[in-house]
């Protein structure tokens, strides 16, 4: 498998740096799709110039990255482009490997049930096949470099690609089971900003069960591993934060960085919810719906690793899209981070239900963004709320996608213990619905 | 050096006793059909600006532009005699309060100097207690006030209290006050402040009449009082010693149909020594001399003043100094302590993951 994957990493890299070479690339950094305040790569350089200067970078609202970005771009400022292609390759690696590794696990625990004779005599269609699952990790790999969104991310040089590049390893080292690693990445994500933190549940559950240990809240071993975990987690954050804070010398990067992400002061519009709502919130309830905007996001973590305890790799799948829609920024480039995942439920196939109405409306609205946009700061003939319709159209069409495999996974399990034609107790047939 | 001077008897060149002279002249008319007060205004700024004071010292108020009116048949000139014999509006014309702008709280404010700092040079009055000053003002009037822009109007206590406060403030050394309206008598009873002249066109109760249509241009052209006003001034010349008596008898009441009339008592000199250039012209006193003044030696330069670097004038601009500043030799580096503290984090981790074994092989 490595030759189609080295295949695959060429080709995207060419493609990459034909880019970078054309005069696309200043077009496609500008658009407020692809960069955000806090990921836009014009704010980089000038932090590192205000640096040079002798001035705080964080003085003034222009830059909101962390320290140790200024620390790694300080070194590789001319070497930009090839920093993000390799991050991009960074992450497409770390996902075909997680994948190819957690593909393994899975035909491993469906031999075992097998054996157990676990499954309801009708759903063998329903059972996975290595043959299948060949292809599924360079599938991943494929979904993560070679879509637009991720292009368009890389070739505008947002630091979105940093990131993905920092979950990507978090997501390889959980399913490698590597506590230690899994936990200073995902501190790292969450150092960066503040969101990767839901994925906390996630990994523990995964370590929990690669250790089988099981998730009872009365046992001793539970709350152990997670105090374990907890402290390596902690540790190596306030180890990063402090490390931060010895770079600059100061404390400053923390309400630029944290609190920035946290209040949301910049409204330059985007592909966030964020944005409409607060330009035209009154003073007065600000911070009440900045609370609630907020809380939407950590809010979902609780119920879906109830939910979905058994199955801790589709949580973090479920959790990276959450964080991607209702994160204070977003930009194409969360959206192609887990969209990366899709191929590896490709089995579901049979149970989504809307599909087509879900592409049909990404695809419409991704070509809608820059026509509004010009619409409506060119030629003004139209207004923020043309945009902004666009925008809730896209996160609708991405809440829609996520719930669509969300249903159809809990159907398959549900039709994995129960059998695939259910029956009512009259006999009657049956369907599931997602309530 | 001979020092005698011969001293002449001075009196007649002092005897007014002003250094400068300037003109405040007002129409307060708009609308097509009161030409003829924009060509009174216009004749008498000719007049005065003929006679000497520059356009720096006059203060030219017209309340409407006749020259520039879609019902001019004679785009761009304004006429005092018909038959266009005289374009009044020139090609020098400098209108320093025109339309809207001719209000009765900018001409008060004009007279007495209470104008906001950012107003022009061109707006001010800037006379000092050596001026003398021509206020001439024209429109339509009525028994103790004078109409503006017909929507408001200044009353005769209002004027006298202006002139007042310019007395206070020193603002004039004598002022001659002409009006021509209706009841323009009216508007000089009630001033009070030393060294007023006042010239009116009518007495209370009588009508200024117009003096002649130009049956091409649709209008009547002039006021009768200014009319012959002007054709007195257009015999004085700068060096002409006609006095304020023979402006007294400047349009009888053949001519004028109405009396004009005249005020005198508050002017402290006799009528008959001021002369019309002392208000209408500019004309400033010559001392000859015939002593020559030795002036003190040329300065000389010392000789190592002169070796100064010669700068270009651009570099004497505080610009320069910023773009040819050399950019900062320092470069910001991140703190060692850091560099250290990190990549030693980095090597910890890694020999974990991968076993201690590999740290053996190193050490």
């Amino acid at each position: 498998m490595a030759a189609p994957l080295t295949l695959l990493l060429l080709v995207a890299v060419t493609v990459r740096a034909a880019l970078y070479r054309s005069s696309l690339a200043d077009l496609i950094s500008e658009r407020v799709e692809v960069v955000s305040p806090l990921t836009a790569w014009k704010r980089v350089v000038e932090g590192l110039a205000l640096l040079d200067l002798g001035v705080s970078p964080y003085s003034g609202d222009v830059f909101h990255e962390t320290p140790l970005i200024i620390y790694l771009f300080h070194f590789l400022v001319d070497y930009a482009e090839i920093t993000f292609m390799l991050a991009d390759v960074i992450t497409a690696v770390a996902l075909y490997l997680s994948v190819k590794d957690y593909n393994k696990q899975v035909f491993r625990k469906q031999k075992y049930a097998l054996e157990a004779d676990r499954y309801p005599l009708d759903c063998l269609e329903l059972i996975r096949s290595p043959k299948e699952m060949q292809y599924i990790p360079l599938k991943v790999a494929m979904f993560y470099l070679l879509n637009p969104f991720t292009i368009l991310s890389c070739v505008a040089k947002s630091t979105c690609g940093l990131n993905n590049a920092v979950i990507a390893l978090f997501v390889l080292s959980t399913i490698k089971g590597n506590v230690l690693l899994s936990a200073i990445f995902l501190s790292l994500a969450t150092y960066q900003s503040i969101y990767p933190l839901t994925l906390c549940a996630a990994a523990l559950l995964y370590l929990l069960q690669r250790q089988y240990i099981p998730v009872n809240l009365r046992r001793f071993s539970f709350w152990w591993f997670v105090a374990q975990y907890a402290f390596m987690y902690l540790g190596s954050l306030f180890v990063i934060v402090g490390l931060s804070f010895f770079l600059l010398g100061s404390w400053d990067f923390l309400p630029s960085v944290y609190g920035f992400i946290l209040s949301v002061p910049d409204l330059t519009p985007n592909i966030g919810l964020f944005w409409y709502f607060f330009a035209e919130m009154f003073e007065h309830f600000r911070l009440f719906f900045l609370c609630v905007f907020q809380i939407n996001v950590f809010f979902y973590t609780v119920p879906l690793s109830i939910k979905l305890k058994e199955h801790p790799v589709f949580l973090i799948f479920m959790q990276l899209a959450v964080i991607s829609i209702f994160k204070s920024y977003p930009t194409v480039g969360d959206i192609a981070l887990y969209m990366a995942f899709l191929p590896v439920w490709s089995h579901l196939h049979r149970f989504l239900r809307n599909i087509f109405l879900v592409s049909c409306v990404l695809l419409a609205c991704s070509a809608l963004f820059p026509v509004l946009w010009h619409l409506w700061i060119y030629a003004g003939s139209a207004n923020s709320n043309f945009y902004y319709a666009i925008t809730l159209l896209f996160n609708v069409a991405q809440i829609l996608l996520v719930s669509d495999y969300f249903y159809a996974f809990l159907r398959r399990e549900h039709h994995l213990s129960h059998g695939l034609y259910l029956k009512r107790k009259d006999g009657s047939e049956a369907t599931l619905v997602l309530k | 050096s001979h020092a005698a001077i011969k001293i002449q008897p001075m009196r007649q060149f002092f005897s007014s006793g002003h250094t400068n002279n300037w003109a405040v002249l007002v129409c307060t008319s708009r609308f097509w059909f009161n030409y003829r007060h924009v060509a009174n205004t216009l004749s008498v700024y000719r007049s005065v600006k003929r006679l000497g004071i520059p356009d720096s010292h006059i203060v030219l108020m017209l309340a409407d532009d006749m020259a520039c009116n879609h019902r001019n048949p004679k785009p761009a000139t304004v006429f005092s005699h018909k038959n266009m014999e005289l374009n009044v509006y020139g090609d020098d014309v400098e209108v320093d309060y025109r339309g809207y702008e001719v209000t009765v709280e900018n001409f008060l404010r004009v007279l007495t100097g209470r104008l906001p700092p950012s107003t022009p040079r061109s707006k001010r009055l800037l006379s000092d207690d050596r001026s003398n000053i021509l206020i001439y003002l024209t429109g339509h009037g009525g028994n103790g006030f004078l109409k503006f822009q017909d929507s408001e109007e200044i009353s005769n206590v209002e004027l006298a209290d202006a002139f007042e406060q310019m007395w206070q403030k020193r603002r004039y050394n004598e002022l001659l006050f002409i009006i021509d309206t209706c009841q323009g008598a009216s508007m000089y009873e009630r001033f009070y402040s030393p060294n007023l002249m006042a010239l009116a066109s009518s007495q209370v109760g009588e009508d200024s009449l117009s003096h002649q249509p130009d049956l091409a241009i649709g209008v009547h052209l002039m006021d009768r009082y200014t009319f012959y006003l002007l054709e007195f001034l257009e015999d004085i010349h700068p060096s002409s010693k006609a006095n304020m008596n023979d402006l007294f008898k400047v349009c009888p009441k053949s001519q004028c149909v109405s009396t004009p009339g005249h005020r005198t008592d508050l002017f402290l000199r006799d009528p008959g020594s001021a002369l019309i250039t002392d208000f209408f012209g500019s004309v400033r006193k010559v001392e000859i001399t015939m002593e020559t003044i030795n002036l003190t030696e040329p300065i000389h330069f010392v000789n190592e003043e002169r070796q100064k670097e010669t700068y270009s004038y651009v570099d004497q601009l505080p610009v320069s100094e910023i773009i040819h500043q050399k950019p900062k030799q320092k470069d910001w580096h991140p703190p060692d302590g850091f560099i250290l503290g990190l990549w030693t984090l980095i090597l910890l981790v890694f020999f974990k993951t991968y076993g201690m074994k590999h740290l053996k092989h190193i050490f």
